[in-house]
C-alpha cells in the first residue's frame, strides 16, 4: 500500500514536469521561477564563503539515523497516585513526546497570609529557582536543566503554588533534584532578596502604567467579596510591604506551608516507579533547610497555617483614578472598569460543573473582533450586551473556583460617561441568569465545555 | 512564450546546482546510518493530483486542529490593493453560496469548534479546532469558505468598519506599530514594506472585484496546504480533501504572479512623541530567507542575545549577558531578539522598550553584544544557546494547534516538515565558529534598519549607529 502510493506520487511528479514543459502554466513552473529570483538576487552573498556547509532547510540532512516513529495506538496511559511515608503525594502519567514535565504543587498562596504581611507569596514567586543548598546560584540551576534541554517556571494563584520544569525524559532525576532543592532548600540570600524587591517594584510600576487593569481588578473584586479574610487578601504585594518582608519571615512561612502533607509532586511523560525513586531521594531523605538550620525561622507565637473557611462578605471597593490611556495614535477611549460578582461554587461542589457551563453561556469578550465563529459569538454577553450597546468596550464572565468557595463575576468596561448604564446592564444579565434558559443555548455551552476540557487536558 | 522559456531554463539551472551541492554534502556525511527512536508520531504527506498538499500528524488525541495554509499574503499586493488579502480573510466568515453567515456560525458553535484565521505578509491561514470525530466536517467548512465565499456587497461595506476598528487595535499595540515601521523602511519601495492591514484609504474603497481578483489569482491548489494535527486519520483527511477542494484551480488564466524580490535598505524612521512614557525601538539587519541553512546559526545567535523583562528579575545571574547589563544598570524595561524570515530575505535584530533617557546606553550595549557575536563569541555560550534553542523549539509544539501551525508553515516554506531529529542534529552541529561566521556575514559592517517610536530624542543619530556596526580593532 505504501509502495503503491509512493509510486503514484512519483508518477504525478513526472506528469507535472511534463505538462510544465508543454504549457508552462503548472504550479511547479511557477514555484521554480519564484525560487530562482532570490538565487540571482543573493548571488553576491553566496559568492562569499558560506558559513554553513549544510544543505538548505528544504532538503534533508544526509547521514541522519532512520527514525522509528511512535504511533497513537502504542499505549494507553493512566494516572498513578502514591502517597509516601511522610504524607507527600506523587501522581504521574506516562505519555507521548520526548519531554517530561514535573511539577511540585503546594497548598500555598495569598489566602494563607493573614498572619503575615501581605505579599509573602508574591515574593516567593519572584524568588523561585534561586540559590539552594546544593546550587550556589540561579545560573547553576539553569545550567543543570539546560544539560537536559530543560526550562523551569513558578506560578502562583491565591491558593496554589506550582514549581514546574520540563526537560528531556532522560533528565528526569536531575529535574526532580532541582525541584526538591528549590522548594525545600532555598537559600534566599540577601542579594537575591534585594533583586526580588527590585523586580517587585518594577512589576508594580508596570502594572499601573498599562491600560489593561485585569490583575488589579481581580485583587479588588476578591477583596470586596471576602473582606479581610482568606481569598480577599491581596495577591499583589502592596508597595509598603516590599521592605517589611525579610528572610526569616519567608522561612517561617515556608516552614509552615511547605510541608509534605500540603505538597503533591506530579509528572507527565515519566515512569511512575522511577519518579518515586527520585522523589524519595530529594523530598523525603533530604530534609528541608529550615529543619537543618532552625535559626532561619522566627520562633514565634501564632504563625500556624490559616485553616479558616473563606467567608463571603460582599461589599464594594471603588478607586477613582486615572487609568493610563493606550499610547500612540490608536484613538481608543479612556475606560472605566467595573467587576460585579456573586458567590459561586467550590471545585468540590456538585454544582461546580453547572456553574462552569453557566460561565460558557455568559461568555463574552471584547466588543471588537470576536475572532470568528466558535469564540462565543452567541454567548449572552455578546448577544444581549455587546451587540446591543455599542458604547460597551468589553464584557467577560469569569468563574473563579477554590477549595471551599467560588466567585462568579462579570468584568465590563466602557467610557466613564456610561458607567451608570453599564452597571444596570450587567446587573440585569446577572439577574436573568436565574431566568429561563433555551435548550440550544445550553447545548452549545456544554459542547464548548467538552472541547475546552479535552484540549486543556491534552495540552497540559 | 519567451518569458516562459527563460523561466524554465533557470529552473533547470537551479536544479543542477542543487544536484552538485547534494553530492558534496553526501561526501562530508561521515556519520553511520542508525535507527533513532522518536517518541512522536510521523508527519504524513500526500500530494493530490491537483497539486494540493495534505500533511498530518496523528497523535490519537480527542481533539484536533485542521487548517488551510495558503501561499498568499500582503506581499502579493500593490499600492492599489494593499490590504485585500486581509480583507478577504475577514470576509471568509460572512457566508458562502450554500451557508449563510448565521448557518456557518451556528454550525461551528454547535460542534463546539473554534474557527480562526490570520494573514501575514506571505501566508493566509484559516483553521479550526474541533473534536477529532468532526475533522471531516471542519474540512468541509474550511473548503467551503475559501472556495465559495459569498463576498456580498453589504457585508463588504460592514466589514470596512470592522477592519478600521481593528487598525485602531493594532495601533494601540506599540510592538506591532514599531515592526510595521521597521518593515516600511527596511523594505521601502517593495511589497514587504507595506502593512498587512493596508492604508485606510484603500480599505475604504476596496471593491468586490478586488477581492474576487485576488482569490482568482492566488488561491490555486498547488499553493494550498491542508494541515492537521491531533486525532486525525491521514487517509480520511486525504479523502475529505479530494472531495471538498475540487473548486480550486491548478492553472492560471491571466498572468502568472511572480514573487518580486524585496530589496533591503539600511535606514531609519523616528516617530518622536514625548508624551509617551517609554521609547520603543527596533533595530535589524538583513538576514536570510526561510530555506537558507544559515538560519540555524542565526537562531543560535538570537538565543545568545535572548529575551528579558525587568519584572522577571534575577538578571544578574541570567544566561544572557545583555539581560545582566540591562538589570545591573537599569537600562530597559524589556527586550527581545528576533529573526523574522520571508521567502528570500529576512530581518535579524532586537526590539526593546526603555526609559526616555536610556535609549543610547541600551543601544550601546546591544551593539557591543552584536560585535562580540561577530568576533569573540565563546564555545560555552554557544553550547548553552544550542540547548536552549532545542528546548524552546521542541517545547513550543505543545498542543494540536501549535503542531498544526508548524506543519502548515513548514510545508509552505520548505515543502516538507523537517523531522525533529534532523532539526536537533542541525542545531547540535552549530559551533562558535559558525555563529561568528554568520554574524560576520549578516551583522558586521552592515547598514541596519532602525525604527523608533516614543520619546526617542536620546537615540544616537543614524551615522553613529552605523559606525557601531564595526570595530576599528579586532
Amino acid at each position: 500500500m505504501v509502495g503503491r502510493s509512493g509510486l503514484h506520487r512519483i508518477g504525478t511528479n513526472l506528469l507535472k514536469n511534463h505538462s510544465g514543459s508543454s504549457t508552462g502554466l503548472t504550479w511547479q513552473g511557477w514555484r521554480k521561477c519564484s525560487s530562482t529570483i532570490p538565487t540571482t538576487k543573493s548571488a553576491p552573498v553566496a559568492a562569499e564563503s558560506k558559513s554553513s556547509t549544510q544543505p538548505p532547510l528544504t532538503h534533508s540532512l544526509p547521514g541522519l539515523p532512520t527514525p522509528v516513529y511512535a504511533t497513537s495506538k502504542d499505549k494507553q496511559h493512566f494516572t498513578q497516585v502514591t502517597t509516601l511515608s511522610n504524607g507527600l503525594q506523587v501522581a504521574s502519567e506516562n505519555r507521548f513526546g520526548q519531554f517530561c514535565t514535573i511539577g511540585v504543587v503546594v497548598d500555598s498562596g495569598s489566602r494563607y497570609e493573614v498572619a503575615y504581611p501581605s505579599g509573602v507569596s508574591h515574593f516567593l514567586e519572584k524568588l523561585a529557582f534561586n540559590s539552594t543548598t546544593e546550587f550556589p546560584d540561579k545560573d547553576k540551576i539553569l545550567l543543570e536543566l539546560e544539560k537536559h534541554g530543560g526550562i523551569c517556571d513558578c506560578q502562583s494563584s491565591r491558593d496554589t503554588f506550582i514549581y514546574a520544569s520540563s526537560a528531556d525524559r532522560r533528565g528526569m532525576d536531575a529535574v526532580v533534584r532541582v525541584l526538591g532543592e528549590v522548594t525545600l532548600r532555598p537559600q534566599i540570600s540577601l542579594k537575591e532578596l534585594a533583586s526580588a524587591q527590585q523586580a517587585l517594584r518594577f512589576e508594580l510600576e508596570t502594572l499601573y502604567m498599562r491600560p489593561e487593569q485585569e490583575p488589579i481588578l481581580m485583587d479588588m473584586i476578591h477583596a470586596a467579596a471576602y473582606r479581610d479574610n482568606t481569598l480577599g487578601l491581596p495577591k499583589i504585594c502592596p508597595e509598603a510591604n516590599i521592605l517589611k518582608i525579610d528572610r526569616s519571615l519567608l522561612f517561617t512561612y515556608l516552614k509552615h506551608h511547605y510541608t509534605p502533607k500540603r505538597m503533591v509532586v506530579t509528572g507527565v511523560g515519566v515512569d511512575h516507579d522511577e519518579l518515586l525513586t527520585s522523589v524519595r531521594k530529594y523530598f523525603v531523605d533530604m530534609k528541608p533547610i529550615w529543619e537543618e538550620d532552625t535559626d532561619l525561622v522566627v520562633p514565634t507565637l501564632n504563625m500556624q497555617v490559616d485553616e479558616s473557611i473563606a467567608q463571603y462578605t460582599g461589599g464594594i471597593i471603588q478607586e477613582e483614578c486615572a487609568i493610563p490611556l493606550y499610547a500612540g495614535m490608536s484613538g481608543l477611549p479612556e475606560l472605566a472598569h467595573v467587576v460585579i460578582g456573586l458567590e459561586g461554587y467550590s471545585h468540590q461542589d456538585p454544582d461546580f460543573i453547572p456553574i462552569c457551563v453557566l460561565n460558557m453561556m455568559m461568555g463574552g469578550g471584547g466588543s471588537f473582533s470576536a475572532g470568528g465563529p466558535g469564540k462565543g459569538m452567541y454567548t449572552r454577553l455578546y448577544t444581549n450586551v455587546l451587540n446591543r450597546h455599542h458604547w460597551m468596550f468589553s464584557a467577560t464572565a469569569y468563574n473563579h473556583a477554590y477549595m471551599d468557595t467560588g466567585l462568579f463575576c462579570i468584568h465590563a468596561s466602557s467610557p466613564p460617561a456610561n458607567v451608570h448604564e453599564m452597571v444596570e446592564v450587567i446587573v440585569k444579565e446577572l439577574v436573568n441568569m436565574a431566568g429561563a434558559l433555551g435548550e440550544p443555548e445550553l447545548q452549545v455551552s456544554q459542547e464548548n465545555m467538552v472541547i475546552i476540557i479535552t484540549s486543556v487536558v491534552l495540552n497540559a | 512564450m519567451a518569458a516562459r522559456l527563460v523561466r524554465l531554463g533557470s529552473a533547470v539551472q537551479n536544479n543542477t546546482s542543487l544536484f552538485k551541492g547534494l553530492c558534496k554534502w553526501q561526501s562530508t556525511a561521515a556519520e553511520a546510518y542508525k535507527h533513532k527512536l522518536i517518541n512522536v508520531p510521523p508527519t504524513l504527506v500526500t500530494v493530490l493530483k491537483s497539486g494540493l498538499r495534505v500533511a498530518s500528524e496523528d497523535s490519537g488525541a480527542a481533539t484536533a486542529t485542521v487548517g488551510i495554509w495558503i501561499d498568499a499574503g500582503s506581499r502579493y499586493e500593490d499600492d492599489r490593493n494593499n490590504g485585500v488579502a486581509h480583507f478577504l480573510e475577514h470576509m471568509a466568515f460572512k457566508g458562502t453560496a450554500s451557508r449563510s453567515q448565521t448557518d456557518l456560525e451556528l454550525e461551528i458553535e454547535n460542534m463546539g469548534a473554534h474557527l480562526n484565521a490570520y494573514t501575514s505578509r506571505e501566508q493566509t491561514v484559516y483553521y479550526a479546532k474541533c473534536l477529532s470525530e468532526d475533522v471531516s466536517k471542519a474540512v468541509d467548512i474550511l473548503a467551503d469558505i475559501i472556495q465559495n465565499s459569498k463576498l456580498g456587497e453589504a457585508e463588504i461595506d460592514r466589514e470596512r468598519g470592522v477592519i478600521l476598528r481593528e487598525m485602531q487595535e493594532v495601533e494601540s499595540n506599540l510592538q506591532e506599530v514599531v515592526f510595521d515601521h521597521l518593515h516600511s523602511i527596511a523594505f521601502q519601495g517593495t511589497a514587504l514594506g507595506r502593512t498587512i492591514l493596508g492604508p485606510s484609504e484603500v480599505i475604504k474603497r476596496i471593491t468586490r472585484n478586488d477581492l474576487v481578483d485576488y482569490v482568482k489569482t492566488h488561491y490555486k491548489s498547488p499553493r494550498v496546504v491542508l494541515a492537521a494535527a491531533g486525532g486525525v486519520n491521514h487517509s480520511e483527511l486525504v479523502k475529505a480533501a479530494e472531495k471538498h477542494f475540487v473548486g480550486l484551480k491548478t492553472t492560471y488564466e491571466g498572468e502568472i504572479p511572480i514573487l518580486q524580490p524585496c530589496r533591503f535598505t539600511g535606514s531609519e524612521i523616528r516617530v518622536r512623541d514625548d508624551s509617551m512614557p517609554l521609547a520603543h525601538i527596533a533595530i535589524a539587519v538583513e538576514a536570510c530567507g526561510w530555506p537558507d541553512s544559515d538560519n540555524i546559526p542565526l537562531m543560535v545567535a538570537n538565543t545568545i542575545i535572548g529575551a528579558w523583562d525587568r519584572s522577571q528579575g534575577g538578571g544578574t545571574n541570567n544566561a544572557s549577558r545583555l539581560a545582566t547589563a540591562a538589570t545591573e544598570s537599569n537600562l530597559a524595561h524589556s527586550f527581545q531578539s528576533f529573526n523574522t524570515c520571508y521567502t528570500d530575505t529576512g530581518l535579524w535584530g532586537i526590539y526593546f522598550v526603555c526609559d526616555p533617557l536610556k535609549c543610547e546606553d541600551m543601544l550601546y550595549n546591544v551593539q557591543s553584544e552584536w560585535m562580540r557575536l561577530c568576533t569573540s563569541v565563546t564555545e560555552s555560550e554557544v553550547e548553552r544557546a544550542r540547548n536552549l534553542l532545542k528546548t524552546s523549539m521542541l517545547l513550543q509544539l505543545d498542543g494540536t494547534t501549535p503542531i498544526c501551525e508548524d506543519i502548515g508553515r513548514q510545508m509552505l516554506c520548505y515543502n516538507r516538515r523537517i523531522p525533529l531529529h534532523e532539526l536537533e542534529s542541525r542545531i547540535e552541529k552549530v559551533t562558535a565558529k559558525d555563529v561568528q561566521e554568520v554574524a560576520m556575514k549578516y551583522i558586521y559592517d552592515r547598514c541596519p534598519a532602525v525604527a523608533a517610536v516614543g520619546p526617542v530624542e536620546n537615540l544616537p543619530d543614524y551615522n553613529r549607529i552605523r559606525s557601531s556596526m564595526y570595530w576599528l580593532r579586532l
